[in-house]
């Protein structure tokens, strides 16, 4: 679903991603933990060209994203992403945040666009909120907003970057119980994560990042209990 | 030679007049301002050097200069290398129009990098164009934030068309040169020109602090 070869990004001088390679199968749910500052969520950002990288190759589906001839909006359709800072839009209500880009991009009546917004409003638990203004919401709702604006655009992948560092801990569960709901129905999922016990639980996958290389992957019952690198240890015995 | 109350009662209708002209051209520069401010600010903050460069130069030469050569420029300068000819209206016009343009351009751009980047993000991500997400998603924001700037701009407008008067348009400041320089009662007079501006600039004022607590502020 998506290969990710000899990746590396630079500002300037400052390499922060060094030669990166790794895929994720479809359906496959993938955790990125590591320190802060180690490249994860530049990773992340490179997927979906956020970020442009400096060199190396990203297949999408078979697609080269890299090449200047990709229609990077469209694969950006098939791509839906959650930030740590939710940036819902604040004058739009909570189901216009959802319906505008199937309206929009996916030229979708305004009425289709509402029946899906309702059921994926439901899906995440806000039924009751789709007339409110985001303002109004807690930081968990917004998230869960966040979640349903992304998936109105039917996306074959989803990626979180640190989707629940910026909310009270009592609002962690509820976002988390969305995407492990989502996990569950077979949606494939980069996750940049703190949440040890929701990766352990969730991921299929986990690849410790630091200082902008993969140090170690594998599944999560390897990563946690048999870190084979010094550096995995180190960085496990201070978050777990 | 009449009373005080005579003077006053004469010159009022010339003066009323005077000042419908300085509202005019106040309110139709302001609109042409906005759209060389939206242009300008998107050619300043454009990737392409051969954009930025004219508009930063535009904004500079405008912020560096007064305003009274600008119009003496436009309605005298220009026309004699050109070869045109410019009434003294349009030149009025045009003038004011990119003088204020200038200051909207900043405007413009502080308004929509006051707009978190998380925005442009979002919207992108969800494959918007960089121009789809500015139209639906970043403008909108920005331009409720910047109203009250613009009608302040207003208030400039209308305070800078009293320089036209030099070009001879008959605009308030130059209605109320000609009454005193006929009658000499050049205090009763300014004095009128005076309060009819203050008036004019301190409603539009009033506007724009109610604005701003409609729009900022909520
Ligand atoms: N736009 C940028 N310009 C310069 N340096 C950046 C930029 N974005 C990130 N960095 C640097 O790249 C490194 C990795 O950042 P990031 O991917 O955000 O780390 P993480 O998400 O793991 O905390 C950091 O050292 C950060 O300072
Ligand atoms: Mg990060």
């Amino acid at each position: 679903m998506i290969m990710v070869k000899n990746l590396t990004k630079s500002y300037g001088d400052i390499e922060v991603l060094k030669d990166i390679s790794t895929s994720i199968a479809p359906q496959e749910v993938v955790c990125i933990i590591g320190s802060s500052g180690s490249g994860k969520s530049t990773f992340l950002r490179c997927l979906n060209l956020l970020e442009e990288p400096t060199s190396g190759d990203i297949l999408i589906e078979e697609k080269n994203i890299i090449d200047k001839s990709t229609n990077i909006n469209k694969l950006r359709q098939q791509m839906g992403m959650v930030f740590q800072q939710f940036n819902l839009f604040p004058q739009k209500k909570v189901i216009e945040n959802i319906t505008l880009a199937p309206i929009k991009l996916k030229k979708k009546s305004k009425k289709e666009a509402e029946t899906q917004a309702l059921e994926l409003l439901e899906k995440v638990g806000l039924s009751e909120k789709a007339d409110a203004y985001p303002s109004n919401l807690s930081g968990g709702q917004q998230q869960r907003v966040a979640i349903a604006r992304a998936l109105a655009m039917e996306p074959h992948v989803m990626l979180f970057d640190e989707p629940t560092s910026a909310l009270d801990p009592e609002m962690v569960g509820e976002v988390l119980r969305v995407m492990k709901q989502l996990a569950k129905e077979g949606m494939t999922m980069v996750i940049v994560t703190h949440e040890m016990g929701f990766a352990r639980e969730v991921a299929d996958r986990v690849i410790y990042i630091d200082g902008g290389r993969i140090v170690e992957e594998g599944s999560p019952r390897e990563l946690f209990a048999n870190p084979t690198h010094e550096r995995t240890k180190a960085f496990l015995s201070k978050v777990l | 030679m009449g009373t005080t109350l005579d003077v006053i009662k004469d010159a009022f209708p010339y003066l009323l007049q005077g000042l419908y002209m300085t509202v005019l051209i106040s309110v139709v520069s302001i609109i042409i301002s906005l759209v060389i401010g939206l242009i300008a600010c998107f050619m300043r903050m454009s990737k392409y050097t051969i954009l930025r460069y004219p508009a930063a130069i535009y904004v500079n030469i405008i912020r560096g200069t007064p305003i009274l050569i600008q119009i003496l420029f436009i309605y005298f300068g220009a026309p004699s290398v050109l070869d045109i000819h410019l009434s003294a209206f349009t030149a009025g016009l045009i003038a004011i129009s990119l003088n204020i343009g200038a200051y909207n351009t900043e405007i413009f751009r502080g308004g929509i990098e006051s707009i978190s980047k998380g925005q442009m993000e979002a919207g992108r991500s969800l494959g918007f164009t960089y121009s789809q997400t500015m139209a639906y998603i970043v403008l909108p924001q920005a331009v409720r934030r910047m109203i009250p700037s613009f009608v302040n701009q207003l208030t400039h407008a209308i305070k800078d068309t009293s320089m036209l008067s030099v070009i001879g348009i008959a605009e308030l400041t130059m209605v109320g040169q000609s009454i005193y320089a006929m009658n000499f009662k050049s205090f009763e007079i300014l004095t009128m020109v005076a309060l009819m501006y203050f008036i004019t600039i301190y409603t539009v004022s009033l506007i724009s602090t109610r604005l701003e607590r409609r729009f900022v502020i909520s």
